[in-house]
């Protein structure tokens, strides 16, 4: 007995040491396994995640951040192909609104709900509009909004000026804008706008009803034909264009960059992200000339907004769910983006305090976001459909053919609507 | 000297200037825009976008590349491109001067048919193929691993049919029967016989093989996954923004993108027209 | 006499890196796939994918742009490089390697540097082209010729063509004018003594020895460029960036497939248009093929 107990009492002793050697080396290799977070962005959301990789990388020891930036389209192809594959997927994915649609409904995206069962208090923090955005029926909340693009009429008050109008005159309706344009023209020689596309692409988005989508109804049908804001759009256009108030000029273009340079463009309308780049690289030695105002005839619209979403085969959700919270709830992050990369938040708490709402000294002293924090709060959300990008190329070869070849208005909204049913039913 | 010889020397004196006028001007038509990249260069973004463009260089090179290299791993990237292009050009003039000889040298079954299948294959445009070869990547495990881009490489339809025409048209038949009968093994036959003179068809497929392989981005697009496995074009796409690119350092980049190119065919251009020269025209 | 062993590293690369790829597109072509919705969502649908592609308009005109830019970027290629071939063989001596390679120059160019260059390059305002033309525009003689105004090259229907295949020119004459001087080295020169001999001027010997010489090579030359051509994707879709440009002026059918397959995300149908062009390409080749046999015999 006093044998057996002995040798029990070494195996136990033995098996103490074991056990005791085992939990040690478990922490050891816990602590040596570090977890990799891998992002997929594109410019400039990949210098915004890295910029707050590093705090957030302080604050979550043994976790690292890895960035793997493409440009812009080939991302999205990348992200394709990855999705079509099920394979070699991120763990956050940024996505830009124009893929949102596609991606989302793709079914390879999370239900972030799954990850974070508070996640309708998180949602409640930012933009409205933005979060409805992230949100597709039978699939539930996918992507959450990191930065938005609400939309903005910039100006140049000097050549406003010159006409003696003032920004009512200028915005209080659309007959009030081009009116003004013609003013414009002939005192300083500027055209209102860049393309008549520009106006056309407001107004038909305007007057959208939550869950329609701006090409589709409901249920998928094409609205091209019958919605009458397709109507009044092509017609602004086409008055745009006869009175000579557009200038021709693609966005992102050389001659887009020289004409704010130079002044030949009176206003751009465009997100509200356009003020930063024109101080920083388009146009800054005309500092002070512009100003902001919300778009003509109380429409509102958005354009562009960044999103982040996380692949049903990710790796590390937790880890992925946790680095997108902090980018998109953690105010000091928000701001720091704003300051440095023009984007504006997505966060609701971000849009506020001293730094925020501090004049901008390229808009003469205008505290310009105070204007867009209002504005991004009247946007609402309209359903994105698959086939939106097919519907918008064909509504602007149609509108090409309307300026360039005098088709007539009614006709061309026919053919586009017969052509993009036909696409649609695909 | 006949008076038509004397009207030949004269016609021909005039020719010859008319001649050198037009190539002169034809060789400020080729090199103009790679003036204006070079010179593009050597600015700043805000310069380059303004009218008039730059004519003439400036002195901010060093920067533009500063900026390129914090945004991507450079050396890296170009080190990529150097060791993938290498890697292709070699398996390349190997394997498609072996299968080559092959279909020059033997007779088999479905040789008609198998050439023509690989003509074939020329005419199907590549990018349709980006997913499938994705898939087989994946399955194979070589995603983000340089040889899934250079042993793909290694098997171009247009790299056997030249060589299959060289080697009919320079290398005679008796040379290679001789060495047979002579009682070498196949291989012998091949490496001792037939490689040493093959020396043009190497310069041309080979230059051809890696300025396509230094240049392609769409491969690297789909197989290479992280920033450090890009190569050069890749890399320089992925500083391009839709609102933000740095377009003197991009510019620069692809400045130094051409020169190991122009290095090359530099040292291989005489070996390329001899291999053009022998395959075509006794062909 | 097995020579597999010489074949069969080649053969086992084409057949999974060249073949596999081929074969899934093929089948592609009966199935309607959006491809971010994962392998397992492909749905068949036998020729639906083949009746809509005949019927698309754009994909008809798609084809028309590209037959065109095939041609006017193609056959002036090689009627400008075969003289410019001559002279640079005949009268440059040794500056012949420094000509060729200025025109070699363009081939080796990325896209990238290509897309910057010639966008600013061809800008309406402020582009060198413009500037050129207009002061061109104010010398006496030959001022009428010019434009007094700027043109504006790659926002009009009817430019954009033009445009493209100029850039295309540009970029694939010197390697035919490479190709062409090869061939015109390999010509023995006794066949030129005998024609001065008896007193042929240069305009006959290029006529009678040099053009007949250099059959072979342009068989193989017309060959790359109509396959080359009829497959034109990279220049058109940066100098539009990636759209096609005003009324699709600028889009070839290759550019319409790859829009298809990644920005309209339908996969049956981008296959099905590509099988489309592949029979037109095999169509052509088929003839330049005819066209070339009983001159060379070697085809």
């Amino acid at each position: 007995m006093k044998a057996l107990s002995k040798s029990f009492q070494r195996a136990s002793y033995m098996s103490k040491r074991l056990v005791a050697l085992s939990i040690a080396l478990a922490a050891i290799s816990a602590q040596a396994a570090d977890v990799t977070v891998t992002v997929a962005a594109f410019p400039a959301v990949d210098e915004i995640v890295k910029a707050a990789a590093l705090k957030w990388e302080q604050k979550n020891p043994g976790v690292k951040v890895k960035v793997i930036s493409r440009a812009y389209a080939d991302h999205h192809t990348a992200m394709t192909t990855s999705l079509a594959t099920s394979s070699d997927l991120p763990d956050v994915m940024a996505i830009e609104y124009g893929y949102l649609g596609r991606f989302a409904q793709s079914g390879g995206l999370v239900n972030l709900s799954t990850l974070d069962a508070r996640l309708d208090q998180q949602l409640k923090s930012l933009v409205p509009y933005a979060v409805a955005q992230g949100t597709f029926e039978g699939f539930g909340q996918v992507a959450i909004p990191t930065d938005i693009g609400p939309g903005a009429l910039f100006y140049r008050k000097d050549l406003l000026d010159a006409c003696g109008a003032s920004e009512k005159d200028l915005i209080s309706s659309w007959d009030g804008y081009l009116k003004t344009g013609d003013c414009i023209k002939a005192k300083t020689g500027a055209a209102l706008m860049p393309h008549a596309r520009d106006i056309k692409d407001i107004v038909i988005r305007a007057g959208v009803k939550a869950g329609e989508g701006v090409y589709f109804d409901a249920n998928g049908k094409s609205v091209v034909g019958t919605a009458p804001r397709f109507q009044q759009a092509f017609e602004l256009a086409k008055q745009v264009r006869e009175r000579g108030l557009d200038a021709k000029i693609n966005a992102w273009s050389n001659e887009w960059g020289e004409a704010f340079k130079r002044g030949t463009v009176a206003s751009q309308m465009m997100g509200a992200w356009l003020g930063g780049h024109l101080a920083n690289w388009l146009a800054p030695d005309t500092a002070g000339k512009w100003r902001s105002a919300n778009l003509p005839n109380q429409a509102y619209a958005s354009w562009g907004g960044t999103f982040y979403a996380v692949p049903q085969k990710a790796e590390n959700k937790k880890e992925a769910w946790a680095l997108i919270q902090y980018l998109t709830q953690d105010v000091a992050q928000q701001q720091a983006a704003l300051e440095k990369f023009n984007a504006f938040p997505a966060l609701v708490q971000a849009q506020e305090g001293a730094s925020f709402n501090a004049p901008i000294a390229f808009l003469g002293g205008q505290s310009a976001r105070a204007q867009w924090r209002e504005s991004a709060l009247k946007i609402v959300p309209t359903k994105v459909f698959k086939h939106d990008a097919v519907a918008e190329e064909i509504l602007n070869a149609e509108l090409d053919q309307v300026l360039l070849r005098g088709k007539s208005v009614a006709e061309a909204l026919k053919d586009a609507d017969r052509m993009i049913t036909r696409r649609a039913r695909r | 000297m006949n008076t038509t010889q004397k009207r030949n020397n004269s016609e021909g004196a005039a020719l010859a200037w008319t001649g050198r006028v037009f190539l002169a001007l034809g060789g400020i038509a080729m090199l103009a825009p790679f003036f204006f990249m070079f010179v593009f260069a050597t600015h700043t973004r805000a310069d380059i976008f303004s009218v008039p463009p730059p004519l003439f260089f400036s002195d901010h090179f060093f920067e533009n590349i500063q900026i390129l290299m914090a945004k991507i791993p450079f050396w890296r990237n170009l080190g990529l491109s150097l060791y993938v292009g290498i890697m292709a050009t070699g398996l390349t003039l190997l394997f498609c001067s072996m299968a080559g000889f092959a279909f020059v040298a033997y007779e088999f079954r479905f040789k008609k048919a198998l050439f023509a299948l690989v003509m074939a294959t020329m005419l199907v445009p590549a990018f349709l193929g980006m997913i499938p070869t994705f898939m087989i990547m994946d399955g194979l495990g070589w995603i983000n691993q340089p040889r899934a881009l250079y042993l793909p490489a290694a098997a171009p339809a247009m790299g056997i049919f030249l060589m299959r025409q060289y080697i009919s048209s320079a290398i005679p038949k008796d040379l290679y029967e001789a060495a047979r009968m002579d009682g070498c093994s196949e291989w012998s036959v091949y490496w001792r016989v037939v490689v040493p003179l093959l020396g043009p068809a190497f310069g041309t497929l080979g230059l051809i093989t890696f300025i396509a392989s230094w240049n392609n981005f769409m491969g690297p697009l789909v197989v290479m996954r992280t920033p450090e496995m890009y190569t050069f074009p890749l890399a320089l796409r992925s500083v391009q923004s839709p609102v933000d690119t740095e377009w003197g350092a991009l510019m620069a980049g692809s400045a130094v993108a051409v020169i190991p190119l122009l290095i090359i065919f530099v040292f291989s251009s005489r070996r390329l027209i001899e291999g053009l020269t022998a395959g075509a025209v006794r062909g | 006499m097995a020579p597999y062993w010489l074949l069969s590293p080649f053969l086992l690369l084409f057949l999974v890196f060249g073949l596999f790829p081929i074969g899934f597109s093929f089948f592609l072509m009966f199935q309607a796939w959006d491809p971010v919705q994962g392998l397992s969502s492909m749905t068949y649908v036998g020729l639906e994918n083949i009746a809509f592609a005949i019927e698309d308009p754009l994909v008809w005109l798609s084809l028309k742009n590209t037959l065109w830019l095939a041609i006017v970027s193609g056959l002036p290629q090689h009627l400008v490089a075969i003289p410019m071939a001559y002279f640079i063989n005949e009268f440059l001596g040794k500056w012949r390697n420094a000509a060729m390679g200025a025109y070699f120059l363009p081939y080796i160019t990325s896209t990238v540097a290509i897309a910057i260059m010639f966008s600013s390059l061809f800008s309406t305002d402020y582009g060198v082209v413009n500037v050129v033309l207009t002061h061109m525009s104010e010398w006496p003689l030959v001022g009428w010729l010019f434009p007094g105004a700027n043109v504006d090259w790659l926002g009009q229907a009817e430019t954009i063509k033009p445009v493209v295949a100029m850039v295309v020119f540009w970029r694939y004459v010197g390697f035919n004018v490479i190709l062409y001087v090869a061939a015109m080295q390999g010509i023995p020169r006794d066949l030129y003594e005998a024609g001065r001999m008896d007193g042929a001027s240069n305009l006959r010997l290029f006529w009678h020895i040099t053009l007949p010489q250099l059959k072979p090579m342009m068989y193989f030359g017309t060959v790359l460029s109509v396959v080359g051509g009829l497959q034109l994707f990279e220049e058109p879709f940066i100098l539009t960036g990636g759209r096609g440009g005003l009324e699709y002026s600028g889009m070839t059918t290759a550019m319409y497939m790859y829009r298809t397959a990644f920005e309209f995300n339908d996969f049956g149908l981008a296959s099905a248009i590509s099988w489309f062009l592949f029979i037109i390409i095999a169509l052509l080749t088929w003839l330049t093929n005819r066209a070339f046999k009983d001159r060379t015999g070697a085809a």
